[in-house]
Parts: C-alpha cells; sequence; structure tokens
C-alpha cells in the first residue's frame, strides 16, 4: 500500500513537474477570426460610436453596417450626425470607396482610415482575417482583471493592414478578445481597444460594446456600442453604388 | 545733321503739342513695360519659390510597384541617374538634391498638424543651411542632433513647441505601414511666406528610417541647372540620355497642361512594370497654370499695347496733318530756297522719330521709378499673394529683347502714321504753298 501511495505521489510530483500542453494559439486565433467572420450568412446591425477628444464636446456617429463577408462585401451609411447623413462606404473586395452625398462622387478611401472622426477604423467593420494578415510571434499567459488570457503578440505580413504589430489579450475559458493593443513599425503603442461585452447572435459571440483609446493623443477615445444585430438575409443590391445613391434621393 | 538740328527745332517750336504726343506715347509705354516687366518678376519668382521648395528645376523619381498594386516612389540606386546628369553634354548643372520627404501628423502636447518633412542630406545641401533664417535654435544645433526637427514659427507656434521640445510624427511607410517617431525641435525657422509652412527640415538618414527605406536611398532627385530659361532644353537631353540606361515613363507633350498631366498619371496607375520606372518632370510642368496666367497677362498686355498704338497712329497722323497744313508757306519757302523733295520728307519723319523715341525713353524712365517705388512695398509675406513675392517684395523682369521690340515698334509705328503726311509734304508746289494763306 505504501509503495502504491509513494508512486502515486511521485507520479503527480512528475506531472506537476512536466510543462502544460503547449496552447493551439493559431486554433485560437483563427477561432477569433470564425467569430468575428460570417462566413455563409449576412449580417446588419447599427453602431453608434460616440467620439471623445478634449476639449470638445463628444461626437455621436450612428452609422448602419451590412455586411457580406463570402463575397468580401460591406456597406456602412451613416444616420446621424445630420451633416454626415447619407454618407457611406462601399466595399467590395479590396476596393474601399466613400460616397458623399453633396458631391454625389464616390472617391477611393482605405480601410486604413479612420471611420470619421472617430479613433475606430474602417477596417474594424470588415470580417476579422487576423490569421491570413498576421504572424504569430509569441505569446505568453497572463491576467487581464479577473480572466485568465493568451496574450499573443503578431505581427503583419503583408502592408495592407491598419497597423504593423497587435498584441490581443484572450480569454482562455471561452477564446473572447478582450483586448488588443495596435503598435506602429517602430513598436510605438497607438491604440489600445477594449471589448468588455459580448452578445451572442445565432450562437456566436459579438463584441456589443467597444472602447478605442487613441494612445498617440491623449484623451481621444471613441465607445462603439452595437444594436439590432440580424442575420437576416440581406438583397444583393444593398452592395452596390446604386444603393448609397438610392437611399439619397 | 542739319535735317536733326531743323526737327528739333521744330519740335520745340510747339512744346505744348510735343508735350502731349510724346507724354502719351511715353504713357503707354510706361504701361505695357509694367505690366510685361511684373509678368516677367512674378513668373519667375514663382519658379524661384517652387525651385526652392522643391529643391531643382529637373526632378527624377524612381516608381516601383509593390507586390499588392501600390505605386511607391523610391531610388534605390542612382547610379546611371548621376552618371547621365553629369555625363551628358548640355546639363549645366548648378547642384543635386537627393531627398526624402514624408508627409506626417506632427503630435505635441494634444496639439497636431500635418506637414511635410523633407529629409535633406546637409552635406550635400550646404546652400539650403545658410539660406534658412532663423527665429530660434540654430543650425549649429540642428546639424548636431542625429533626429533634429526644423520646423517654420507659424507651426512651431500652433504646436506651442520650442527648441528642445520633442516631437511625435504619425505617419505611413513607404509602403504604407503605420509608423510612429520622434523628433527633436532643434530651430524654429522665419516665416517667409505661405510656402514656407509647406515644409519642416529634417536628416534624411532620419526620414529614410521613419520611412523604412535604406540610408542611402531616398525619394526624388533634385537638379538645379545654371539658367532658368535651359530647364526645358536640358531636360530633353537627360531624358535622351537616360533612355537607354532605365525604364522611363514617357514626358508631358506640352508642360503643365492638365490634360496630359492627367494621361501620364493614368499611365503610371495602369503600367505594370518590373523594377524601378522613373519619371522625369520639370518645374515647368508644376507651373503649367503660373504659366497660363502669365501669358494670359502677356496677351493683356499686347492688346493694351495694340490699343495704345492705334491711339497714338491716330494721333501723330492727326498732329503731323496739322503741322503740315500750317507750315504751308515755310514749306514752299523751303522747297523755293533748294531743299529737295526728300530731305523735306525726311526731315517730317525725324520729328515724328525724335518726339516717339523721346516719349518711349521718357515711357521707360517712368516705368524705372514706378517699378523701383513698388518694390520698396514690403507685402504681408503670409499673404496668399506672397508665392508672387521676392521675400514679400514686388520684383520687375523686362528681357532686353522686349524692350528693343518696344522702342522699335514705337519708332517704326510712328514714321508709317507720319509717312503720309510727310510725302505729301514733299509733294506741295513751292509756289502755291507760298501763296497759301490762313
Amino acid at each position: 500500500m505504501k509503495q502504491t501511495v509513494a508512486a502515486l505521489v511521485l507520479l503527480a510530483a512528475c506531472a506537476a513537474a512536466l510543462p502544460a500542453a503547449d496552447p493551439d494559439i493559431p486554433g485560437i486565433v483563427a477561432r477569433l477570426d470564425q467569430q468575428a467572420r460570417f462566413a455563409n450568412v449576412d449580417f446588419s446591425c447599427t453602431y453608434t460610436l460616440v467620439a471623445e477628444k478634449p476639449g470638445e464636446e463628444p461626437s455621436v456617429f450612428k452609422v448602419r453596417l451590412f455586411r457580406r463577408d463570402r463575397e468580401e462585401k460591406f456597406l456602412i451609411l451613416f444616420l446621424e450626425p445630420e451633416t454626415q447623413k447619407g454618407q457611406g462606404y462601399l466595399q467590395i473586395e479590396d476596393n474601399l470607396w466613400f460616397y458623399d452625398p453633396e458631391s454625389r462622387k464616390f472617391a477611393h478611401s482605405s480601410f486604413k482610415e479612420n471611420l470619421s472622426d472617430s479613433d475606430a477604423k474602417n477596417s474594424d467593420m470588415r470580417a476579422s482575417s487576423l490569421l491570413q494578415d498576421y504572424s504569430i510571434v509569441a505569446y505568453e499567459p497572463n491576467r487581464l482583471g479577473k480572466y485568465d488570457v493568451w496574450v499573443v503578440s503578431l505581427k503583419a505580413n503583408n502592408d495592407e493592414v491598419s497597423y504593423p504589430k497587435q498584441r490581443l489579450w484572450i480569454s482562455q475559458a471561452d477564446n473572447l478578445l478582450l483586448k488588443a493593443e495596435s503598435y506602429s513599425l517602430s513598436d510605438r503603442l497607438m491604440r489600445s481597444a477594449y471589448y468588455p461585452n459580448y452578445v451572442q447572435v445565432d450562437g456566436r459571440f459579438l463584441p456589443s460594446r467597444m472602447l478605442f483609446v487613441d494612445e498617440l493623443n491623449q484623451g481621444e477615445k471613441t465607445q462603439a456600442t452595437i444594436k439590432d444585430p440580424s442575420l437576416a438575409v440581406l438583397p444583393d443590391s444593398v452592395f452596390t453604388k446604386a444603393y448609397l445613391e438610392k437611399v439619397n434621393r | 545733321m542739319n535735317g536733326a538740328r531743323i526737327a528739333f527745332r521744330n519740335l520745340s517750336r510747339q512744346k505744348r503739342r510735343s508735350f502731349l504726343l510724346g507724354g502719351a506715347i511715353a504713357f503707354g509705354v510706361l504701361i505695357i513695360t509694367l505690366v510685361n516687366s511684373a509678368t516677367g518678376g512674378f513668373v519667375e519668382n514663382v519658379q524661384e519659390n517652387f525651385v526652392h521648395i522643391l529643391a531643382g528645376h529637373i526632378f527624377l523619381e524612381g516608381l516601383e510597384r509593390t507586390p499588392s498594386g501600390r505605386t511607391v516612389s523610391v531610388i534605390r540606386d542612382d547610379t546611371a541617374l548621376t552618371q547621365a546628369v553629369l555625363a551628358t553634354a548640355g546639363i549645366p548643372v548648378r547642384s543635386l538634391a537627393r531627398r526624402s520627404q514624408l508627409t506626417g501628423n506632427l503630435i505635441f502636447e494634444g496639439e497636431g498638424v500635418q506637414q511635410i518633412v523633407v529629409g535633406v542630406n546637409w552635406a550635400e545641401e550646404k546652400e539650403l543651411a545658410r539660406r534658412l533664417r532663423l527665429r530660434a535654435g540654430s543650425i549649429e544645433d540642428f546639424l548636431a542632433s542625429p533626429d533634429g526637427l526644423i520646423l517654420n514659427e507659424k507651426i512651431a507656434r500652433r504646436l506651442r513647441a520650442e527648441p528642445g521640445d520633442r516631437l511625435l510624427v504619425q505617419l505611413r511607410t513607404l509602403t504604407g505601414q503605420q509608423n510612429v517617431g520622434d523628433f527633436a525641435l532643434a530651430a524654429v525657422s522665419a516665416d517667409t511666406g505661405i510656402l514656407s509652412t509647406i515644409s519642416a527640415y529634417s536628416h534624411r538618414s532620419h526620414v529614410n528610417a521613419l520611412l523604412n527605406i535604406l540610408p542611402h536611398e531616398y525619394t526624388s532627385l533634385g537638379i538645379t541647372v545654371e539658367r532658368l530659361p535651359s530647364v526645358d532644353a536640358a531636360a530633353a537631353r537627360l531624358y535622351a540620355a537616360l533612355q537607354s540606361q532605365v525604364q522611363l515613363f514617357p514626358r508631358l507633350a506640352r508642360s503643365g497642361n492638365s490634360d496630359d498631366i492627367r494621361r501620364v498619371q493614368k499611365q503610371i496607375r495602369d503600367d505594370r512594370w518590373e523594377g524601378t520606372k522613373f519619371q522625369l518632370t520639370t518645374i515647368n510642368d508644376y507651373l503649367g497654370s503660373v504659366n497660363q496666367l502669365a501669358a494670359t497677362l502677356n496677351i493683356l498686355g499686347i492688346a493694351l499695347v495694340l490699343i495704345l498704338f492705334v491711339i497714338i497712329t491716330v494721333g501723330i497722323l492727326n498732329t503731323f496733318r496739322m503741322v503740315i497744313y500750317e507750315r504751308t508757306r515755310e514749306i514752299g519757302t523751303l522747297r523755293a530756297l533748294g531743299m529737295q523733295r526728300r530731305s523735306l520728307r525726311g526731315l517730317f519723319l525725324l520729328e515724328s522719330l525724335f518726339l516717339s523715341l523721346g516719349g518711349a525713353l521718357a515711357g521707360l524712365a517712368a516705368s524705372a521709378a514706378v517699378a523701383g517705388a513698388m518694390t520698396l512695398i514690403r507685402f504681408d509675406p503670409a499673404s496668399p499673394f506672397a508665392v508672387f513675392l521676392s521675400s514679400g517684395r514686388l520684383t520687375f523682369k523686362l528681357a532686353p529683347a522686349n524692350l528693343l521690340a518696344y522702342l522699335l515698334g514705337v519708332a517704326a509705328i510712328s514714321l508709317l502714321a507720319v509717312l503720309v503726311p510727310a510725302v505729301r509734304a514733299a509733294n506741295l508746289e513751292p509756289a502755291r504753298s507760298l501763296r497759301q494763306t490762313y
């Protein structure tokens, strides 16, 4: 009996001494992409963005987002403020156009640009493709508040992404993105994004509130909240230039 | 000689009439000279201001396609370019400027401003270091600081930054990646007009690091030639010399023509090429609208001078018809005393010539005086008009050929105008002329 107990204690000690099994970080990042990519369905919602700048009244933007990720398309239509009502962005694959109803003209835009005067990027509105655009260069277990997280460092493998380097805080329990830091090529922190709340839509978790903090311009931040998320089928005509023109008539 | 003396005497006999007619000619010459010389000054000042900003009359850019289809401007190897510039006959090179340039958001204590920062190889551009007028800091401090920055006083004031402060810059690298860096504000330059706020200066090596290109690489090669009029010819020779050595985009068919500029830009967008393809442009390509404005002003000046010439012609014609009518008996006397028709005709032509040349010279003198007085006025260097000024002042440039043309034109017109009355006077019968009574 003594021998058996001793063998078990030895076994437990050996097990404790052995390193924990390596987490499947690419798999975790892939799951983040899957959560934020609507592969087989359309997606629409309303975003309210409240942008704060020191010494200025907060600016409120309300946009309606329509996404068809399987065709790499999205359309953003400005609902508020009144001065920007009718403006819109249309993505078709790698092209992004901005429509201005005043001039009735479309102009090429970039996913790297900020969405209007907020700290959210146009790329924040499109389907996630972290695993495709970045390489995982490091990871470590850590804690963020009360959550155990994996902190994953990513480095861009192309020049088309908004930030050359990112660090992600991913909850170990449920693989949800809780925080993201975006860095410049020179490793300077440019933006921190926080994802404190999630809603469940058709079995998948979507961040219902996001906070983007500009780390270069002190005091500048934008809070984005999501409303009326829907996976209802959208007409093909939504993802066209004609749609943006039509809604402004 | 006698004819000239008599012609002078005749003009001085009618001082009031000669003064008015000569004054009209002088006024015409004054206006056209002022318009033409002011236009010449405008064009030269705009060109010079842009030459200082862009550091050259002729520019070479190397364009590359990234794998994602983006076009980036970088010169990685300039051996062929430098060789062609220095070895081709007929390119009077004064200096070369190998510069890198970034556009970024300068941030200091919560304030941000979009700014172009030019990375200069200061060992190559000593003249620029001498020419910069500094309000604060020193060029020595700047040269000693590897990430130093010289900022225009207006921009520094907006950022509330002073020498010694460190500024953040947020920019895109050459291939479009987000980057953030620092500048040490080493000196503040005097605001010498709208153009001086366009550029801030730093070291090329630091700008290159921020753009994520190698230290020896740069974004544009500026060639300053000795004489402004030789720019287009020198550019044509350089283009021909480079054609066999590097890939080149076609030159604009007409300098500064907006359709041509759009056509070449479209070609750059649509073209597919491997490696680096170079684009050669000149200051005249960028100043098309200025040259058009100058041409319009010159046409306006020419129209003005034609109107004035017509008035002068009619004035001279009528005046000399009256002169001949008044001096019919004198003509008869001169003819009776043996003066030949040719001499008599020449006498009137000389009178007209002296009158017109006197008027034209007076006009030129008045023009020089007015222009001289106007150059004393100092305009606000921050005004949009400043681009037409040289250090805040108007300048006047009149080509000697134009000067000669005005003198000859006025002389020819006055001779032509007086020819008919002079011939009529020479053909008068002496006996009938002597019988003429008023």
